[in-house]
């Protein structure tokens, strides 16, 4: 019993940290409505500023350098001290400036512009922010920082409250500090007239604004008491959570939001107690689950300590979830319109075979070769974010449990597989049944979705923000209790599960060559195939009966059930078809990487999941896909390192990110995938207009047969790219696709002397040429001249040659971006008709004729 | 018997009775009515019927299936589907999949069957559908999304979509609100048509002369109870309604000039 109290009493350390991270939660969404999930990223990074402004004597600027020349740089460090050090109390001030001045950027730049976006787009805004700061932090800071050191000394009490063992002060200090800094919040919100009309705008923001408060002004204030108490609370208690990193730090939302949901959002003292309780129960748990969990309840012991947060959580949410205070703002948005998909089977062929033939031009291209992977990785990728598009977009459930799904079905596969040898880089037997692929795969996927279910089961009784809250708890239960669980997976920590290569039709589909390298051609297109029937399951869920229930459901729910709707089934079917498409790309990930590993799949991936999913259009199957190509290791980053080489891009994806993601929540909440389907759009009807002969034969593979011919049309090409890459008689892969492209054009030129006469006319094909140098020459011209400029002062290894055509390049992308982007009439609400003419997928070939003039409007 | 018959229904919020021991039938195949001024608890009424309110007490029979315990969704498939005052429309979706939603039955697999043969799906709705557009002169807008049409459209579409499934009866929750004149005269004149086509129509409105002229028995509702009842010539002569309707203030002439306007608006018809 003793034992126990002991426990209690050193958890509450922990639990105070919990206690006034929930408490800062309530506070900023009394003040402003947003469920911040960057509360603990904006701390950590208050943090890190104070101990190395303490230790090292420099102060480092919440942004990085991201020009790449050397003589033209952001500040970024400053140095307060050559000696290395400084006084803890101005460090102390310093960082709870930072803190400040970070809590009042996260309301001005970030949340105000957003104070009527939906529900979605705030809480992406904050994923964004959480994003960025832990970008720059890792960038600044560094993962493997030296860990700060506590500001109290490390001593102890002997023999506590007659306890028997040695107390540490610290834990003391950090509880007396929750205690005061809950009563003076309380003291705050009750007495004082800030408190009063903070609470006045929670309840009715256009009744604050009535009676002369700015309901803004007031946001601000709390932001920033927010972010500094959070500040303050982990530079006291930080120390006793054990290593300190950016990641780990920002992970503590959890407990932070099961304290602030015990609080009701509402209350500051309860959300307090909450936290310190949460912390006492789960220190226990870890100390005691050895003798707790044992026999049949030692698979518990791993994942206990986590599962305590979803507990509290799900409690709350079902016992008050109708109690919970809904913020009455002037007015909310919708998600965007969700566009009726146009010819996915076109489409889907037509991108099927432009990732046939990359995959076969950069499997062995030297150094190239990670396109090969890239192409894989953005492949996979997208299957996953479709998964997002039909839950979020469609149905309107925010899930942060998109990766865990995809996880369990691909762990489940890999244990289905499983034969009890070891082999590849897991020398550890697994035992298992050792199943052949397609039906392993079947059962991870069938797990996947059973396992979807029960993780909607809560949206039945809630929905928006909260849900998401519930979903990331789930999430890291999930992580806890089975990916990382060596009793359950039998894998010891950190070794990978050996995943069999999976076969169609006795040809190998797997994605590892001899070279080790995931680069096989094979596997891309077994990966674009499978991603082309999520695509067109997803744009038939669209069309019929079932997407019309879930847009319904999306878009209002009291009139759904009027309709005759049951609203919780349907959710759950989003929830199930959605942990379907997620365990496809969960299982699709586990031959990709031929092994799997709990690393894979943290609940911080499927954060990035959501955001990415928003930041390409989360309600359109093209934006789930262009998602797909803008992760981390995918087609985007790689390209884009691959090009501006030299200058760490790819450090920046995180950080990048985050600001892609808050400045889409805020200009365009359709996503980028509407600038890609403009560009190529455009490119498309461009490519036909200005080669003879190409108008001839799209006019011939229209018609009601017209699936049949452009079948025929694909795997005339893929063979071609096939029998070109075997041939191997080019080097040059870059000469390898020019000579393709030019021996491609010339079949398919015969083929329009065949079918009838020429068109466009050589004559028609010039004027397109010379109307589009006349109309992109002077951009990629100053493009080229800044280019020529900028060489000297770069810190890449660009020749004179290369950098002044990126210049050029980099121009003409902007011009479009720009010209884009003041097109589109209203950031918030689009035409809808417009809307509705953003096909599913662009293709170069597929769209209607039209002449270089027409293509003068968007680009 | 009746096809929709409350008994002693009483729904309390606290203390409150918003509605205090109704008795309402609807016949088949008529239009019944409920008018009452402001907070007399009409739509909480219609709430109570469909499910979207608990009743405090009493019993709902429907087509002779005891409601009690029956979820919104499963009243509405039924055969009870209603509209609501504020339009409460499925902005994200055309006008036709609106109605399309609304009427489609799905079985529990229909979702494995839209996605393998899309071209199917819904197929067997569509003739409803349509019907339910022209029924209401919506055919030309089907494609469009509600928020481009007027407001006197997104009513109809309100209405279209509660016909879209064939109802047994329909609960009408003011129509006519916001609609202009010549808007509340078109519905009116369609509404008697709806009973040819098999269905049931309950209607409540403020506006007197739409209610006097349309329905076959109307029941009038004040403070939660029923005042009085009858055919709209007994209705009119009513001295509780009268009263109800028409007191001493300024604001309630007003209401007058409604009843006499409902009046001559009725012997125009005859």
């Amino acid at each position: 019993m003793k034992e126990i109290i002991f426990y209690l009493l050193i958890g509450l350390g922990i639990g105070s940290l919990y206690a006034t991270l929930g408490a800062g939660l309530v506070v900023v969404y009394k003040g402003s409505g947003v469920i911040n999930f960057a509360h603990g990223a904006l701390a950590m990074y208050g943090m890190f500023t104070f101990d190395a402004a303490w230790n090292r004597g420099q102060l480092y600027l919440p942004w990085v350098d991201f020009l790449p020349t050397h003589s033209l740089n952001l500040p970024v460090r400053i140095t307060l001290d050559s000696d290395g050090s400084w006084p803890m109390m101005a460090a102390l001030i310093v960082a709870l400036v930072m803190a400040a001045l970070l809590g009042l950027g996260a309301h001005f730049l970030v949340f105000r512009p957003l104070r009527k976006a939906a529900p979605l787009g705030k809480v992406v805004a904050s994923l964004g922010l959480a994003l960025y700061l832990q970008g720059v932090a890792l960038l600044n800071f560094g993962n493997s920082f030296p860990q700060p050191k506590s500001i109290f000394p490390d001593k102890s009490y002997e023999n506590f409250l007659g306890l028997g063992r040695p107390f540490p002060r610290i834990t003391l200090v950090a509880i007396a500090f929750a205690v005061l800094l809950a009563g003076a919040l309380w003291a705050i919100y009750r007495l004082t007239r800030f408190g009063l009309a903070t609470r006045a705008a929670a309840g009715n923001e256009k009744g604050a604004v009535l009676l002369g408060y700015s309901p803004q002004r007031l946001a601000a204030v709390n932001w920033v008491l927010a972010s500094v108490t959070a500040t303050l609370a982990v530079i006291i208690v930080g120390p006793i959570q054990g290593t300190i990193t950016p990641v780990g730090l920002t992970a503590l939302i959890v407990p932070a939001l099961a304290a602030a949901l015990v609080g009701g959002l509402r209350s500051v003292p309860i959300a307090a107690a909450g936290g310190l309780a949460l912390g006492a129960v789960q220190t226990m748990l870890d100390l005691k689950k050895s003798s707790w969990f044992d026999g049949s309840l030692s698979w518990l012991q791993d994942g206990v300590r986590n599962v305590i947060p979803l507990l509290v959580i799900i409690v709350v949410l079902f016992v008050r979830g109708k109690s919970l205070p809904m913020r009455g703002t002037v007015e909310e948005r919708r998600l965007p319109l969700s566009p009726n998909p146009q010819r996915i089977s076109q489409h889907a062929l037509v991108w099927v075979t432009v990732a046939a033939m990359a995959a076969f031009a950069f499997e062995a291209a030297g150094t190239r070769t990670v396109f090969a992977g890239a192409i894989q990785t953005g492949l996979v990728f997208a299957i996953i974010m479709l998964s997002v598009v039909l839950l979020t977009g469609y149905t309107g459930q925010i899930s942060l449990a998109q990766m865990s799904f995809a996880g369990i079905a691909a762990f489940m596969m890999a244990r289905m597989m499983a034969d009890g040898v070891g082999r590849g880089s897991n020398l550890v037997a697994v035992s298992g049944p050792g199943l052949p692929w397609p039906i392993a795969a079947a059962i991870g996927v069938a797990v996947a979705v059973v396992v979807g279910v029960i993780v909607g089961l809560p949206a039945v009784r809630i929905r928006g923000v909260q849900l998401a809250v519930v979903t990331i708890a789930t999430a890291i239960s999930i992580q806890s209790l089975y990916l990382e669980n060596d009793d359950i997976t039998q894998l010891r920590a950190g070794i990978p599960a050996f995943v069999k290569t999976p076969t169609l039709f006795g040809i190998d589909v797997g994605a590892r060559s001899v070279r080790q390298q995931n680069e096989r051609p094979a596997f891309a297109i077994f990966a674009a195939i499978v991603l082309a029937l999520c695509a067109i399951a997803l744009a038939n869920v669209r069309r019929t009966g079932v997407g019309r229930r879930f847009l319904a459901v999306r878009a209002n729910e009291r009139a759904a059930a009027a309709a005759g709707i049951n609203v919780a089934r349907t959710k759950l079917l989003a929830f199930a078809l959605s942990a379907a498409i997620a365990g496809i790309g969960g299982v699709m990930l586990g031959f990709k990487q031929v092994e799997v590993s709990s690393a894979n799949f943290p609940f911080q991936a499927s954060l990035v999941v959501l955001a990415f999913a928003y930041l390409g259009g989360i309600t359109s199957i093209n934006g789930g896909i262009v998602a797909g190509m803008l992760v981390g290791a995918s087609v985007v980053p790689v390209t884009s390192n691959y090009f501006f080489r030299g200058t760490n891009i790819d450090s920046y994806v995180g950080m990048l990110g985050g600001v892609g993601l808050i400045v889409t929540a805020i200009v365009h909440p359709q996503g980028v995938a509407p600038f890609f389907q403009g560009v190529m759009r455009h490119l498309g009807n461009w490519i036909v207009s200005a080669f003879p002969g190409l108008q001839t034969v799209r006019a011939a593979t229209g018609g009601p047969r017209r699936i049949v011919v452009q079948t025929g049309w694909a795997v005339l090409v893929v063979g071609f790219a096939f029998f070109v890459h075997r041939a191997q008689f080019i080097d040059d892969v870059y000469l390898w696709i020019l000579f393709s492209l030019a021996m491609l054009y010339f079949i398919v030129f015969l083929a329009s002397k065949a079918l009838g006469p020429t068109r466009p006319t050589p004559t028609d094909a010039r004027h397109t040429w010379a109307a589009s140098i006349k109309r992109f020459g002077p951009t990629a011209l100053v493009g080229y001249v800044l280019g020529w400029i900028i060489w000297p002062i770069r810190v890449d290894s660009y020749s004179k040659l290369w950098m002044p055509l990126l210049g050029a390049e980099l121009a003409l992308f902007i011009r479009s971006v720009v010209r884009q982007v003041k097109d589109a009439r209203s950031p918030h609400e689009q035409a809808p008709d417009e809307l509705a003419a953003h096909d599913v997928a662009t293709s170069p070939v597929s769209q209607s004729a039209t002449t270089a003039s027409t293509m003068a409007e968007v680009v | 018997m009746a096809l929709l018959e409350a008994r002693s229904l009483t729904v309390s919020y606290g203390g409150l009775h918003a509605n205090d021991d109704i008795d309402l039938d609807v016949q088949s195949g008529k239009l019944v009515g409920l008018i009452g001024p402001n907070g007399a608890g009409k739509t909480t009424f219609i709430d109570a019927i469909t499910g979207f309110t608990p009743l405090s007490f009493g019993t709902v029979t429907f087509d002779g299936v005891d409601l009690a315990g029956k979820s919104p969704d499963a009243r509405a498939r039924l055969g009870l589907t209603r509209t609501f005052q504020s339009l409460e429309l499925f902005e994200d979706l055309t006008v036709r999949d609106n109605l399309m939603a609304a009427a489609e039955r799905p079985r529990w697999f229909s979702f494995a069957t839209d996605i393998v043969l899309p071209g199917r799906a819904g197929r067997a709705y569509r003739e409803q559908v349509d019907w339910a557009l022209s029924i209401l002169k919506l055919s030309d807008f089907a494609d469009r999304l509600p928020s481009d049409l007027s407001h006197g459209q997104r009513k109809l579409v309100g209405v279209a979509r509660a016909l879209a499934a064939r109802p047994k009866l329909v609960l009408l929750d003011e129509p006519a609100a916001g609609l202009d004149t010549v808007e509340s005269q078109l519905l009116g004149s369609h509404l008697r048509d709806f009973l040819a086509h098999d269905m049931s129509l309950f209607l409540i409105d403020h506006d007197m002369g739409l209610v006097l002229n349309v329905c076959d028995y109307i029941y009038v509702l004040d403070f939660g109870r029923v005042i009085a009842q009858g055919t709209p010539a007994q209705v009119r002569a009513d001295p509780a309604v009268i009263s109800a309707y028409l007191g001493e203030s300024a604001g309630e002439a007003q209401a007058r000039h409604g009843v006499s306007f409902g009046h001559g608006g009725s012997e125009e018809d005859q």
